[in-house]
């Protein structure tokens, strides 16, 4: 145990000292930072909004409990209209959103059947989308647990076009993010594991009495720790651009609507990202003689993570639970649904730990490389 | 005679590459690298293992130092076996090659409180041998500049120091003094005699004959991966020198045409 944290010591020692290695800490977080924001602003031209509009909605069996926020949120309208009509008229854009909550409502919170709230928008309309979030984010802070939310097998998003700019972009904020982190993992692995094989100082470390699982899990350790810095930066540039990206799609009142909460959950994805991308990147780099042969072996593999955040935005941000066990897709999935307030809590864990499982494999796996006299001696 | 390590029918075999076989001018898919190599060393003694390049020094010496598996055959250091307790057996011995190198982004001060705290040296022993061993070989002045702006000598001595932090019974030294000038490689002949006067037992692998003149007390001749001649260096040397003995080995081994 002791070897292991003079293993993790001296890694730190290497990459904290060396301002080329701090620089790629912190670029993530400052690119992303300044692509959302630059995304938002030409999303925001593109779909340029009334800051002061209030969006139209259309409330069944309004509960009390919400009629004073959702009155300050939304313009109210009264008029006795049909379930039809009231579809048709978001369809056209002229209503922004259709609210039905079944009878007694907040009675009924709780009981089986479990309740379902019925929100029908328009996700081609910035601002039926604007409206749809804001109705999300009301009712996310009543106990979400106790009721559902367009639980039933009908149309809800009744958008014309399956071009959805609101869509995109929340899918195209994971896909940026894994390539970023994937980048960051890629500056350090290649140089500490297989840059210590090329240079035979692996072999120093190997003639020492410590255990070769302990030089595993000393490496990805600190591998991760400066990873993770990494991905904390990449996670800021996201908080801080936000607003930015955000823009003339969410107000200023939605935007801080994620509470700490969210925030923590990204937090946990990122992490749980970060560790499996450091030990597969790990395991190459051990496979490969060089650091240039081991960034030609991640090269494909970055490829697959930039597709594999693509499929993300192929699925949507409401998937089935199972695509959440899919590595980085899920965290793709997870992240998308956190942003656009339609979280399914047991998805976001499944993908978190989905992703530590798979990097606690590739530690294992490592370990029993290191111990390889074809892998490790080969010239 | 204390016998510190005993080897007994080492053998290590290696899969040639096509591109190999042809170097080798050879069809055979394998190599034998060492072929059923058997010595035993004493404590005190430097033991010569002599061999022209490619004989399988190299190959017996990474073995020996648990880097590498024998395919048959075993050697046991102080008692631990080398291929079951090869944990046991990294900690009784100290290994120094040119294939073992020193992370230059250090600097010596640094690295050798690394390495020792590997091998577990409490902090007051390591601070006084570093503080020995920097004085001894002129470490002491280069202790805080990073390793990749010094000279090849005294990175070699580095390395030398490194591989002894945790005061280790058998040193098992390969080539130590390639690539070094004169006064470097006295500096380092001359801490090897002083080792094996305070007693440790020293494996010396290598191909330059002053050498085992010099410092060895028993020699063994390696060609091909087989030990061709095993004695004191006194025995070995009674009618011709060294150097003459090996080429007369190597010609009844190999064929005269070889030499």
């Amino acid at each position: 145990m002791k070897s292991l944290f003079t293993i993790v010591q001296k890694e730190f020692k290497r990459f904290f000292t060396d301002k080329r290695m701090i620089i790629t800490i912190f670029l993530p977080g400052i690119l992303i930072y300044a692509i959302y924001s630059l995304m938002g602003g030409i999303v925001g031209n593109m779909t340029e909004t009334d800051k002061d509009y209030k969006p139209t909605a259309y409330v069944i069996n309004m509960p009390d409990s919400l009629s004073a926020v959702m009155e300050e949120a939304f313009s109210l309208q009264t008029e006795d209209i049909s379930e039809e009509e009231a579809k048709q008229l978001i369809t056209d854009s002229e209503l922004d959103i259709y609210i039905v909550f079944p009878q007694n409502f907040t009675t009924s919170i709780g009981s089986t059947p479990t309740p379902d709230v019925k929100m029908y928008y328009n996700s081609a309309s910035t601002n039926s989308f604007t409206a749809y979030s804001l109705a999300m984010a009301f009712l996310n802070r009543i106990n979400t647990s106790a009721f559902t939310i367009n639980n039933a097998l009908e149309k809800f998003d009744l958008a014309k076009t399956s071009d959805v700019s609101s869509q995109i972009l929340s899918t195209m904020v994971p896909m940026l993010m894994f390539a970023l982190l994937a980048s960051a993992c890629m500056s350090v692995a290649p140089e500490s594991i297989a840059g210590e094989k090329e240079r035979g100082t692996m072999a120093t470390m190997l003639i020492t009495p410590v255990k070769r699982s302990e030089i595993a899990l000393g490496k990805i350790i600190s591998l991760s720790c400066f990873a993770l810095l990494s991905g904390i930066s990449s996670f800021l540039g996201v908080i801080f651009a936000l607003p930015n990206l955000m823009q003339g799609m969410i107000n200023a009142e939605t935007a801080i609507m994620y509470n700490v909460g969210d925030y923590f959950l990204i937090l946990a994805i990122v992490i749980s990202v970060v560790l499996a991308l450091i030990s597969a990147f790990s395991v190459i780099s051990a496979l490969a003689k060089s650091v240039k042969e081991a960034a030609a072996f991640i090269s494909p593999l970055m490829i697959v993570v930039i597709l594999l955040g693509m499929g993300t935005m192929l699925l949507g941000s409401n998937p089935a639970v199972g695509y959440y066990l899919i590595p980085l897709v899920g965290s793709g999935i997870a992240m998308a649904s956190i942003m656009s307030f339609s979280s399914s809590l047991l998805g976001i864990w499944l993908s978190i730990i989905s992703n530590l499982v798979i990097a606690a494999g590739f530690v294992v796996l490592l370990a029993f490389m290191f111990k390889s006299e074809r892998i490790m001696f080969k010239k | 005679m204390q016998e510190i390590l005993v080897v007994d029918n080492l053998t290590k075999t290696f899969k040639l590459s096509r591109k190999q076989q042809r170097i080798e001018k050879t069809d055979k898919s394998l190599k034998v690298a060492v072929d059923k190599l058997s010595f035993t060393a004493y404590k005190g003694e430097i033991f010569g293992l002599l061999g022209p390049n490619g004989a399988g020094k190299t190959t017996t010496l990474r073995m020996l130092a648990t880097l590498i598996k024998p395919d048959s055959g075993n050697a046991v250091v102080d008692g631990k076996n080398i291929v079951t307790e090869d944990g046991e057996v990294r900690k009784k011995i100290g290994f120094l090659t040119s294939e073992l190198k020193l992370e230059d982004f250090f600097t010596p001060n640094y690295i050798y409180d690394f390495f020792s705290d590997l091998y577990g040296v409490e902090p007051a022993i390591r601070d006084a041998r570093k503080k020995d061993l920097f004085e001894k070989f002129g470490i002491d002045k280069f202790a805080e500049v990073k390793i990749a702006n010094l000279s090849t000598g005294m990175k070699q001595k580095i390395s030398l120091v490194i591989s002894i932090v945790h005061d280790p019974e058998l040193l098992i030294f390969d080539e130590p003094t390639n690539g070094l000038d004169v006064l470097t490689a006295k500096v380092v002949t001359d801490f090897l005699q002083e080792l094996r006067n305070q007693g440790k037992t020293i494996i010396l692998s290598t191909h330059i004959f002053s050498l085992v003149e010099k410092l060895c007390d028993r020699v063994g001749v390696i060609i091909d991966g087989r030990l061709v001649a095993l004695d004191t260096l006194a025995n070995l040397t009674v009618e011709k020198n060294i150097e003459q003995v090996f080429f007369d080995l190597y010609a009844s081994v190999m064929g005269e045409d070889r030499v």
